[in-house]
């Protein structure tokens, strides 16, 4: 399902691996048509689709919807102008990759579009009601010791922070479950130690460790859905689940009926990696927690109630210093990973990018723009007031030591030298040149560099030539 | 401060603590002190200003500039002159959209000389042009200022206009000298006769000339305290003032334009009469002046043929505004109440320090409603929501049906 | 196709908010004659809002229900929040609108409070400028919420079927104007005429116009989601209705007629189509600028000459 190859790269590679991870549609379009097509018999999943349309396919969508009969080809490519050829074409492809339309002849013969009828009835029903109710929670009693949504929140970072602890190193929190750490080494962001086993973080879990907590959720969710068929659960119905958290309401409380056992235990990983809470595994209720609120979408989403502002807690100042408003080890320790920790204070942290810093953290595989990204992600919110957000030259001299490394480009080769005569050196080069494998040439000194795979090639031809001198 | 006009000398009343006029707050900065007076003489103004007053809507205001060296003294940030020329530039916008059917122009002195820098007109982006080119290096300010050649130049452009209209003239002054070449108090003299208003922005102190002007021909004389007090007093000019019953009123002849873009197969392609140096090339779309039929791209214009002023309708509804200003709203202490703003729906909390109560309609309103209100709506959502205040309010013109 | 590096450059999207004005004044034509029901009316509102929030779930919305005697809030109603479960299979984001919605309706029909004690109720049509200017300071309000204003994008639907709202004139006209500083986009739904004083509201604000013919007055929603639903951005990307021609001309104060030259009262501003010697509105008295002719001197000749008439015109 990611794009990594399956061999390992070797220490002497000097080309990192960046991350590959799908969004929803990219992801969807790797299941196969039947798959999909039961999976848009739920109303959640034909929203969380919707939801992540182009701009003007879901308008598209919309206005189709309460249509019956297929639609010209035509009539919906004039409700584009034509300056916008290219938005509507990238719309109407999306459509099709993901089987919300297909094409259909209209009575007349013209090709036309229509809906497909499962996702059309269901997105319908989201949107005005008449079908079943998926939450079943409506006969539920109240809970008598209700959580609220700062308890929530709090679990849910907790809880998500105990799996990063355990990648970074740092043994202050409780472990993880066997189940985790068995996710985190297929995701291939921990291996292996090589000397006792232990697993230890990849280049890979780096790159992860600096993203934005709902793309971070994101990707284990997709790797743990990948190993989904071993623990004997229905992809389908885990996945339809999902879904349906992620259209719950932040602070409500949901009834575990109607859920079979596979989807209990589903749930029970869920609750370890705090995508939702339960007072206890038996407990008829369950909390769904920010995390899996903002499950599907790839998009960041700017909450404007305070809890954005709060979570910021960097300052990048033009000296190339940076001051971590905050206590939490993990915060720092992630500074660490690129940046010369100077002083620690109970509630601040300074660290200095140095160029021996990024360039370490270049080396293990995080790239500039990786840096730039996680501080502007953690940006202080008297740092947000700032137009732009960091300073410029931080992230321009950042980006300047990246590629400081991009100096040497390196292609394999076979030198070719001590050539008894010039005339010999000559023949050969030209030759070489006039296959293309050529590399590099020195006249004076009679030496040449041709590429690994025209070698065979050359030394054919130079065996040829001193046969028929000789 | 405000200055006080009392008869005694300086040494015959009593200590003045103005010092006590400004406390720090917790952090040691007075910004919210300075941030309160500004308030408070806004609410006051704001309360001064009366009902059925009558006031110059067709404004002629001429801005003079102190170009003289003093303006590159640093005590307003960066500098003074810069300070000045990035609010003047926010104020021709406002006072242009704000009075559609007035006009303004510009005059800077230095070098004991005074130059028209902008003619008279009512186009935006025209004067901050000329502004700019004339007023933004610093190179070009040198010298000392002369009060009273800016004086005659401004008598000079605005004694032939008609007399319906008010006449205004702003200086903003930051030298403490002026270089005159005759009597300065016979142009202070010419100036009332003129029935000149003129009014004095000092950015350092006060100046007895200065403010003797302002008080023979009616105007105010401010001194500014920072950037911000600044900005609030410039902005000031932007409403119109008050003029005396006596001034004549006077029927002037306008034009309303149709903007004829129908049926364009009809309509030639014509040039405009504003573009007519440039090179613009001739549009089927313009508005026509209905005396004289030449041209135009832009309302509000003077016909250059006809000398006809044509405007819009909607520009004279932005005027009406001043006409029909709202009343300030009383302020009350927060009680234990569970109310909600009556216009943004916000549940007014303890923490939100005064609510505000319309007197007419009796509604009660944030504090940021309350600003939004004020400032930019001129409109009070519970008054309009209530019929028998909609129906006795001032007479509404009437309107396209 | 989301690379982690793109996925942390933040793209954020635009929130969308839209402030619904509904006219519910059951004076309406179209209420009147039946040819729409009023919960048809209900229904395609409601369907409309819930399809914004659909979009995106960052979308918001308020709605104000309008009617003769009074403006008051149907959506967001934070002192009654009502606590909903599904019992069907509508997301529950949308049931709690649409719920809201109603509630408040009802309630908005069953209030007395501020009405006069007469038994039918008037044909004044609805104070739309109030809420309208409702609509502003809501938005004032969540736009001071958010760090920048890049990211937010406001516009009002005002969807009546009343005749005419020419006495509401100056308060609509400072609506427009507020609305046309801050960037705010009025859109109208007319569904009974050609309402010229709100089309030139949506001529100063960009916002657009439309006439539902009353032969598909049924047809509303649609009418609604094709139009109006595609937020002010997005709105060159999708073909819409092209924008109505609206006249700016002044109409004068003692006809009430469209004039293409007139004169106006410097002092109050009102405009007539022929010169009068006093201002009806503020009494101002006009220095008269007609070219008087003075009496004709008789002079006295010394010779038999023909007498000299002088008739001087004088001119004030």
């Amino acid at each position: 399902m990611s794009d990594k190859s399956k061999n390992l790269p070797s220490k002497q590679s000097l080309k990192s691996r960046t991350l590959q991870c799908k969004n929803l549609h990219e992801y969807l379009k790797t299941l196969n048509p039947s798959t999909l097509d039961n999976l848009y018999n739920h109303p959640t999943t034909c929203l969380a689709v919707f939801r992540e349309l182009p701009h003007e396919a879901k308008h598209f969508v919309i206005r189709l919807l309460f249509v019956e009969q297929p639609v010209p080809q035509a009539v919906i490519s004039s409700w584009i102008p034509q300056a916008f050829v290219k938005e509507l074409t990238a719309a109407t492809n999306t459509l099709s990759e993901l089987r919300v339309w297909h094409g259909a002849p209209i009575p007349g013969g013209l090709p036309g579009w229509i809906l497909n009828p499962s996702f059309r009835k269901n997105l319908q029903s989201a949107l005005l009601g008449g079908g079943k109710p998926w939450t079943l929670s409506a006969q539920m009693e109240e809970d008598t010791k209700p959580r609220d949504i700062k308890f929530l929140d709090d679990y849910a970072m907790e809880r998500w922070e105990c799996v990063l602890h355990y990648m970074v190193g740092s043994h202050q929190q409780e472990g993880i479950s066997a189940d985790a750490v068995r996710i985190l080494l297929h995701a291939g962001l921990m291996k292996g130690d090589e000397e006792d086993g232990s697993p230890i973080i990849t280049k890979e879990g780096f790159q992860f460790l600096l993203l934005d907590t709902s793309a971070q959720v994101w990707y284990f969710i997709l790797q743990y859905l990948d190993t989904v068929n071993e623990r004997g659960l229905s992809l389908v119905e885990c996945l339809t689940f999902l879904f349906q958290l992620s259209f719950s309401t932040l602070g409500k409380d949901y009834s575990t009926e109607g859920l079979n056992e596979k989807l209990l235990i589903f749930l029970q990983h869920l609750r370890e990696f705090g995508l939702v809470y339960q007072r206890k595994r038996k407990a008829g209720r369950f909390y769904p927690t920010r995390l899996a609120l903002n499950l599907a979408t790839s998009q960041v989403q700017l909450q404007n109630d305070a809890t954005q502002a709060v979570e910021g807690y960097l300052v990048v100042e033009t000296n190339y210093r940076v001051y971590a408003y905050t206590d939490s080890n993990l915060k720092v320790a992630l500074l660490g990973l690129f940046a010369e920790m100077m002083y620690r204070f109970p509630n601040l942290s300074v660290g200095l990018l140095t160029r021996d810093s990024v360039r370490a953290a270049l080396r293990s595989g995080i790239t500039a723009e990786q840096i730039v990204g996680f501080l502007r992600l953690h940006a202080h919110p008297k740092l947000l007031a700032n137009n732009p957000v960091l300073p410029p030259t931080i992230v321009d001299q950042i980006k300047l030591w990246e590629n400081e490394r991009d100096r040497f480009t390196f292609t394999d080769g076979v030198l070719y030298s001590q050539f008894l005569s010039q005339s010999d050196f000559i023949t050969l080069r030209d030759y070489a040149q006039e296959l293309g494998v050529l590399t590099w040439q020195n006249e004076k000194k009679r030496t040449m560099v041709v590429t690994k795979e025209g070698h065979d090639e050359v030394k054919k031809f130079w065996k040829r030539l001193s046969k028929n001198s000789s | 401060m405000d200055e006080e006009e009392g008869n005694e000398y300086r040494w015959e009343s009593g200590y003045e603590k103005t010092w006590e006029a400004i406390k720090e707050d917790d952090d040691g900065l007075i910004d919210s002190a300075v941030a309160d007076i500004i308030q408070k003489s806004k609410r006051k103004r704001q309360e001064e200003r009366m009902q059925n007053a009558r006031l110059g809507m067709m404004r002629h205001l001429i801005l003079v500039l102190d170009g003289s060296d003093s303006m590159l003294d640093q005590d307003l940030k960066p500098t003074r002159h810069l300070c000045t020329l990035k609010i003047i530039e926010g104020f021709i916008e406002e006072y242009i959209d704000q009075n559609p059917i007035s006009q303004l122009g510009i005059i800077v002195t230095r070098d004991k000389r005074a130059t028209m820098i902008s003619e008279l007109g009512g186009n935006a982006k025209k004067h901050i042009a000329a502004l700019k080119e004339h007023f933004g290096n610093q190179s070009s300010l040198s010298g000392e200022p002369s009060l009273m050649n800016s004086l005659n130049l401004a008598i000079n452009s605005l004694h032939m206009l008609p007399a319906h209209t008010s006449r205004e003239v702003v200086f903003i002054m930051a030298s403490l000298t002026t270089c005159d070449p005759g009597g300065i108090h016979f142009t202070i003299q010419n100036a009332v006769e003129t029935q000149l208003c003129c009014s004095v922005i000092a950015l350092s102190a006060e100046v007895y000339v200065f403010k003797k002007l302002c008080q023979m021909t009616g105007g105010k004389f401010n001194i500014i305290l920072d950037d911000k007090h600044f900005r609030d007093i410039v902005y000031q000019f932007v409403e119109p003032l008050t003029v005396s019953q006596q001034k004549e009123a006077s029927l002037v002849k306008m034009g309303f334009p149709h903007h004829l873009n129908i049926d364009e197969k009809e309509a030639g392609s014509t040039l405009c009469a504003c573009h007519l140096d440039s090179q613009k090339p001739p549009a089927t779309i313009g508005y026509f002046c209905p005396q004289c039929h030449s041209k135009y791209c832009e309302l509000p214009v003077e016909c250059s043929v006809c000398e006809l002023v044509l405007v819009s309708a909607l520009h004279f509804a932005k005027s009406y505004r001043h006409l029909f200003p709202i009343p300030p709203f009383k302020q009350l202490n927060v009680q234990e109440t569970s109310a909600s703003c009556f216009a943004c729906a916000k549940l007014l909390k303890s923490q939100d320090k005064y609510i505000y109560e319309c007197q007419r309609c009796k509604n009660l309103y944030c504090l940021d409603c309350d600003v939004f209100i004020h400032d930019s709506m001129h409109l009070c959502p519970g008054c309009v929501s209530d019929q028998n205040l909609l129906t006795t309010q001032i007479d509404s013109p009437p309107n396209p049906s | 196709m989301a690379i982690m590096e793109q996925q942390s450059k933040l793209e954020v999207e635009d929130v969308s908010l839209l402030v619904v004005v509904i006219d519910l004044s059951t004076e309406q034509p179209f209420l009147q004659d039946d040819k729409l029901s009023l919960t048809h009316y209900l229904n395609a509102i409601i369907t409309f809002i819930n399809s914004h929030l659909m979009l995106k779930a960052c979308n918001r919305v308020a709605v104000i229900g309008s009617d003769y005697c009074r403006n008051k809030y149907l959506y967001p109603d934070e002192k009654n929040k009502l606590n909903i479960r599904q019992t069907d299979s509508q997301y529950e984001m949308f049931t709690l609108v649409e719920q809201t919605i109603r509630n408040n309706v009802k309630s908005f029909f069953n209030d007395d409070s501020s009405k006069d004690d007469e038994d039918e109720p008037s044909k004044l049509p609805s104070l739309i400028s109030g809420a309208a200017a409702l609509g502003l300071c809501f938005i004032n309000r969540i736009e001071a919420t958010f760090m920048s204003k890049d990211n937010l994008n406001s516009r009002i639907l005002i969807i009546t079927g009343s005749l005419d709202f020419s006495h509401q004139y100056m308060s609509l006209m400072n609506v427009f104007f507020a609305a046309q500083r801050q960037n705010i986009a009025i859109d109208v739904c007319s569904l009974e005429a050609e309402l010229k004083l709100l089309q030139q509201g949506t001529d100063i604000t960009n916002g657009h116009f439309l006439l539902v013919p009353s032969a598909n007055l049924s047809g509303l929603v649609q009418y609604l989601l094709w139009v109006f639903l595609p937020e002010p951005p997005l709105r060159k990307h999708l073909i819409v209705p092209p924008p109505v021609k609206v006249d700016y001309r002044a109409s004068c104060f003692c006809h009430k007629q469209l004039i293409e030259l007139g004169y106006v009262c410097s002092v109050c501003l009102s405009v007539f189509c022929k010169f009068t010697p006093i201002c009806m509105t503020c009494h101002a008295v006009f220095k008269s600028h007609i070219l008087l002719p003075k009496k004709i001197k008789k002079r006295k000749v010394n010779s038999g000459s023909p007498m000299s008439v002088s008739g001087s015109m004088r001119s004030k």
